[in-house]
């Protein structure tokens, strides 16, 4: 594994709660497993091609985005929001090995399941979705509604930024990479951003079986009842890609955990 | 919507050069007690734009803010205290953030901006 700095630097409990107004909601759940975006039991699984329609404005939102994803998270919110409170051990453990008194952007924060998880830190979180953002305003958390490919931040005025179970979401490359460009840009000199998405390589087989084969010309899509269209999980492939091309920071940790592939960029400038 | 959040927004509209900062239009400001961090406190003041934060003050209603601000300053109790209730205590509720360049207006609403984008403006 390599090292990271953002991780040399010790969590330190303190008793005094610095920002009182953000609540920890929910349950820790350490032995859950998440796999992205399984709402509830395990959903009928029914793979279907659709041909994707290409934008030569990478920040216009793709029809495909506003129907199966966006919409569908704006119509379940609250049930979604109640099936995903488990933190994943794996972003607790980045969140707490920041600096104390850090300001950490979450681009696609959700329900809000993360912010406020490190008490000695300051959160600010944006969605796409209107619904979530309005649950996690309800919980006393600084949120705002925005887009992940197009964040309205000042360039560095974060400390770190994460990223989690969002890049699955948006439906082609180029959109993909602007999210992991905007999640750069918006951290200062040095700091560090944890991204996570759904694997192409799944560890449940099964679930591989009933994914149509990927074509260069379709993108597949994931049906369960009521659950969000998930595009086809980011390969390890598209992630080196991903990251290989940026010119303003590295990485310096990556894994495979329960599904999913996490990597840690540090901004070099 | 806290002023600390404020500081950092900016308008992203195609075409425009320098959407920070943006202008507020208040309809109603919250305050709310937040702990005091000088830690914090001492990490932001080197991140924020502080005429925007003074201004921004302003518009929401306190301006105890001096106009300008050096590192010096945080050794004064007086000059935390107010920086920390300026940056984290005053809420826009209702109201909007208004693209300095082309005056559309982002509404807030319940404490929450919403800074997406329409069509033409990506």
């Amino acid at each position: 594994m390599l090292s990271c700095t953002c991780n040399s630097h010790t969590y330190r409990s303190t008793s005094r709660r610095s920002f009182s107004t953000m609540k920890e909601v929910g349950t820790d759940n350490a032995s859950s497993l998440l796999t992205s975006e399984s709402v509830g039991e395990a959903p009928v699984l029914r793979p279907v091609s659709v041909r994707a329609k290409c934008s030569s404005n990478v920040q216009s939102t793709p029809e495909i985005e506003k129907k199966y994803v966006h919409g569908v998270y704006d119509a379940i919110a609250p049930h979604f929001s109640s099936t995903r409170f488990a933190k994943w051990p794996k972003v607790s453990a980045f969140l707490n090995s920041l600096s104390p008194s850090s300001l950490i952007l979450d681009a696609g924060c959700g329900n809000g399941k993360y912010l406020g998880l490190n008490p000695d830190c300051f959160f600010i979180g944006c969605d796409i979705s209107a619904a979530l953002i309005n649950i996690c305003a309800d919980r006393g958390h600084e949120v705002l509604v925005a887009d992940a490919v197009n964040l309205p931040y000042r360039t560095g005025y974060g400390d770190a930024a994460i990223s989690i179970a969002v890049l699955h979401h948006l439906s082609t490359e180029d959109r993909r990479r602007k999210a992991v460009e905007e999640l750069v840009r918006v951290v200062k000199k040095g700091g560090c951003i944890l991204i996570t998405v759904w694997a192409r390589e799944q560890e449940d087989t099964s679930l591989v079986e009933k994914w149509t084969p990927l074509n260069q010309r379709y993108i597949a899509e994931w049906i369960g009842p009521g659950s969000p269209r998930v595009m086809l999980g980011v390969s390890f492939i598209l992630i080196q890609k991903l990251v290989s091309g940026l010119d303003n920071a590295i990485l310096v940790d990556r894994f495979y955990d329960k599904s999913n592939w996490c990597i840690i960029l540090e901004k070099t400038s | 919507m806290r002023l600390l959040t404020h500081n950092m927004l900016s308008s992203n509209i195609k075409g425009v050069a320098n959407g920070f900062p943006l202008k507020i239009e208040v309809e109603k400001v919250v305050q709310q007690e937040v702990d005091f961090n000088i830690d914090f406190l001492k990490n932001m003041f080197y991140k924020v734009e502080w005429k925007a934060l003074a201004e921004a003050s302003r518009t929401m209603g306190y301006a105890e803010l001096p106009e300008n601000a050096d590192a010096a300053m945080l050794e004064s109790d007086d000059f935390l205290h107010k920086f920390h209730h300026a940056l984290l205590e005053l809420h826009l509720e209702e109201g909007a953030l208004v693209c300095p360049e082309t005056g559309r207006k982002f509404p807030v609403t319940k404490g929450i901006p919403n800074m997406l984008l329409h069509e033409d403006e990506v």
